[in-house]
């Protein structure tokens, strides 16, 4: 599923100079940005010194978007106009958002593949369309206060999201114009944030609550590197739900009248504030003005709260035991790591205690742990670190398979893999003749297609002609470190490429993108065409800079003097191309250099491969000597 | 695409001897180790070329590391590397015996949620499936040690029907879990 690249190009970069990084945790109910500056990674907060933008967006005014603080004040008196909680609808088919739609009292409209759009009074928004907005903002404030081109984003994701909410996540940022260095998840982001200056080995447990999602995650640090060894959760249980919880039971107390949406949204706004009080004090007195016509107010206990949210806890707390089995663990837990704002309260924590045998890490504000760690991780992948610094390897949340005869799953990556990984799996003709086979791909871990996400349809054509069961169509599905999916298909016997057309079930498609880049975009076309050739000329650039330094460290021991010549002659067309003002021939010549190179680039992995462990031989050397 | 690496096989790869009883904390180390220089995090600000080779080098540790670290993954990839193929193994003979245990099993599996306290229950035939694999692991270790492979093979069908039983006390575990929550 391949996305337009239009990332916001910066000066070319000397090499050593720091580049700018920022980690963005896009949240259900608050976002935050962050980067890191003299060697720590800091919040960036606002011009009034504010560090948590409201992820809420209002939409009254068609023409001026208000996000966070100021749209948040306007919730009660624009309900279907103010979104909140739009990450629980990322992703999603209307079909399966229609129960939290109507709970928030949003008018959704049947958008093309059954995709969530939400109508506005100044028209129609999708989730994703809304996150950029948000992001729109951040982005602004990275800008302002770092005085310059953003390089590059690490944006968060829960561990538990699936293959079409994470795309959707990557098209935001792609209306932003933000580049996308890596989709990092959550619980992995806030063990990173611990990580650094806590105890260099050891097994993690990631217990993140937040406002609409719970994410549990275990991981082995290791010298640097953090493998995640299991992750599991809830997409749809959060702090929003113990919100709920109060709510409802608080309508209750006052005979359940039905409210209109405006007080509703001042109730679970009451609601909240009583359930932050709670965490310091007893009781408190939810004030009912604005929500009730009579007023007045009810009067919430600790305890009467903490019997509302015991059955969502325990939720929580199976969806930890089933974690703990996937990660095979021969040690107990060393650490556990609390996220989100709802495991402030004091039952979360008590239970997690209990739960792991073990009093959870506080230090760091659990709002912000998040934003910290991905912030880190930017400022590593943009380059900024030495290598061999700190590593993540993390795993697909859920199972990817394949719909087989009678409806059935046959699963091809199991969840927990680590990823990158790559899979193939051969399929063969029923029908003499046959010359199209039909695949459809889902994501879940039930027996059935029906429980399962869809997540895409492929047809794959083109197959020769054959008799029944003579075709050897080998497939291979390909998750890259984003945890997205890749399909590629090829017939065997010969050796003919078969065209994959992707059909996603819910992603957006390349063309619902390029039309929201037009409507989002105001630049002329001027404007569109100098975007691309800076595009490109960064693109020739990082190739060049990279064979350079790669040609001056491995070109003689690697390389004929032919083969070098191969390089190096376009290297010095492509130089000179750069200095020009032509598109289409950097790019045509940047991909060609490419492949040339691609001998080179795999010669030198192997090099790689070698010398890691040429140097392990050594330390099993030691090993052995301290034995 | 050339991938000249890609023709060793997983044992030369991490450069460790081709054998069932692999020294684990070893291979964890390279690892770790071939991760550090080839993961796709490594090249992030490299070119689209050297991003996507890396997707592929990085993918092929993660499998070859899948493939070794696990018992039974590694034995049949033991056999495959000796010329078997997965017909071969498949069509081992199973004893009766063998056969019959499996149905014992598998019915206790079933009549779990009938019992006062299953997870108990569960726990016990979990542990009493567990004794079972490690006899097998040894039954097929001594066998490749001696290039029986015939024996070896049929020790890893029944090891796949074990493995397949504990899926199903896997399921039975999260229906539990859920059944409580």
């Amino acid at each position: 599923m391949a996305l337009l690249n239009i990332a916001e190009p910066g000066q070319s970069p000397l090499p050593h100079q720091i580049k700018r990084a920022i980690g963005i945790d896009l949240g259900t109910t608050n976002s935050l940005v962050a980067t890191v500056r003299a060697g720590s990674a800091a919040i960036l907060p606002d011009e009034k010194g504010v560090m948590m933008l409201p992820s809420v967006v209002n939409y009254t005014d068609a023409q001026m978007p208000l996000v966070g603080a100021g749209a948040l004040a306007l919730a009660a008196q624009h309900p279907a106009d103010t979104l909140m909680s739009v990450k629980r609808f990322m992703g999603r088919g209307s079909r399966d958002a229609i129960g939290d739609a109507q709970r928030s009292h949003y008018r959704l409209a049947e958008g093309e593949e059954g995709l969530v759009r939400f109508m506005t009074s100044s028209g129609e928004r999708s989730p994703v369309e809304v996150s950029a907005d948000i992001l729109r903002v951040l982005h602004k404030r990275a800008l302002a206060t770092l005085g310059g081109e953003i390089d590059g984003a690490v944006i968060t994701v829960p561990a538990y999201f699936d293959e079409p909410q994470r795309q959707a996540t990557k098209d935001a940022a792609t209306l932003v114009g933000l580049r996308v260095l890596r989709l990092m998840n959550e619980p992995t982001a806030a063990a990173v944030a611990y990580g650094l200056d806590s105890a260099e080995q050891g097994v993690i447990a990631v217990y993140d609550l937040g406002g609409g999602t719970f994410d549990i995650s275990i991981l082995r640090l290791h010298k640097g590197v953090f493998e995640v060894l299991a992750t599991g959760g809830d997409t749809a249980l959060g702090g929003d739900d113990l919100d709920a919880a109060l709510a409802e039971w608080v309508l209750q107390q006052c005979g359940s009248p039905s409210l209109a949406p405006g007080q509703y949204r001042q109730l679970q706004a009451a609601a909240r504030a009583a359930k932050e009080r709670l965490s310091d004090e007893v009781a408190v007195d939810l004030d009912l003005t604005g929500v009730l016509p009579s007023g007045g107010a009810v009067r919430v206990t600790r305890e009467v709260f903490e019997g509302l949210i015991q059955p969502l806890v325990k939720r929580t707390l199976g969806a930890c035991r089933r974690c703990l089995r996937d990660a095979e663990l021969d040690t107990g837990i060393d650490n556990i790591v609390m996220v989100g704002g709802s495991t402030r309260v004091p039952l979360v924590r008590e239970a997690v205690a209990e739960f792991f045998q073990r009093p959870p890490l506080v230090d760091i504000d659990p709002d912000q742990v998040v934003a910290l760690g991905a912030a880190i991780q930017a400022d590593i992948l943009v380059g900024n670190r030495p290598e061999g610094d700190l590593l993540l390897l993390d795993v697909i949340p859920l199972s990817l398979g394949i719909e087989t005869m009678g409806g059935l799953v046959e699963k091809i990556v199991p969840r927990n893999t680590t990823i990158p990984v790559s899979r193939a799996q051969e399929f063969t003709t029923y029908k003499d003749g046959q010359t199209a086979l039909a695949i459809h791909i889902v994501q879940g871990e039930r027996e059935m297609v029906s429980d399962c996400r869809s997540l895409a349809h492929f047809e794959l054509r083109g197959i020769p002609p054959m008799v029944a069961g003579a075709a050897r169509i080998k497939v291979t599905f390909q998750v890259d470190a984003d945890g997205l999916l890749n399909v590629s298909a090829c017939e065997e016997i010969t050796g003919s490429q078969t065209s994959v057309t992707i059909k996603p079930s819910f992603g957006l498609t390349d063309d619902e993108i390029t039309t929201m880049l037009q409507a989002s975009f105001s630049h002329a076309v001027e404007d569109k065409l100098a975007r691309q050739l800076a595009e490109q000329r960064l693109a020739g650039w990082q190739l060049l800079e990279g064979l350079k330094s790669a040609l001056a460290a491995d070109g003689e021991a690697l390389l004929s003097e032919e083969d070098r010549e191969a390089i190096t002659a376009p290297m010095t067309e492509l130089q000179a191309l750069l200095e020009g003002q032509d598109t289409n021939a950097i790019r045509t010549l940047t991909e060609r250099l490419g492949r040339q190179s691609e001998t080179f680039a795999s010669r030198r992995m192997d090099k790689s491969i070698r010398e890691a462990l040429a140097g392990m031989s050594l330390d099993a050397l030691d090993d052995e000597v301290m034995q | 695409m050339s991938l000249p690496e890609f023709q060793k096989n997983y044992f030369q790869l991490f450069d460790l001897p081709e054998d069932f009883a692999l020294d684990q904390v070893q291979l964890g180390k390279r690892y770790r180790q071939l991760q550090k220089e080839l993961h796709p995090d490594r090249y992030a600000s490299g070119s689209a070329h050297e991003q996507r080779l890396a997707v592929q080098y990085s993918a092929l540790i993660n499998e070859a590391y899948a493939t070794l670290r696990k018992a039974l993954p590694c034995a049949l990839y033991l056999l495959e590397l000796a010329g078997m193929s997965k017909e071969d193994i498949s069509g081992q003979q199973i004893d009766g015996g063998f056969l019959m245990a499996q149905m014992d099993l598998r019915e206790k599996l079933m009549l779990l949620g009938e019992l006062v306290d299953p997870e108990i229950a569960l726990e016990h035939l979990v542990t009493e499936i567990g004794v079972d694999v490690n006899q097998l692991h040894e039954q097929f270790s001594c066998a490749y040690a001696v290039g029986e492979l015939s024996a070896a093979a049929s020790a890893c069908v029944k090891l796949q029907y074990l493995e397949k039983l504990l899926l199903e006390a896997e399921q039975m575990e999260s229906k539990l879990i859920d059944s409580q929550t």
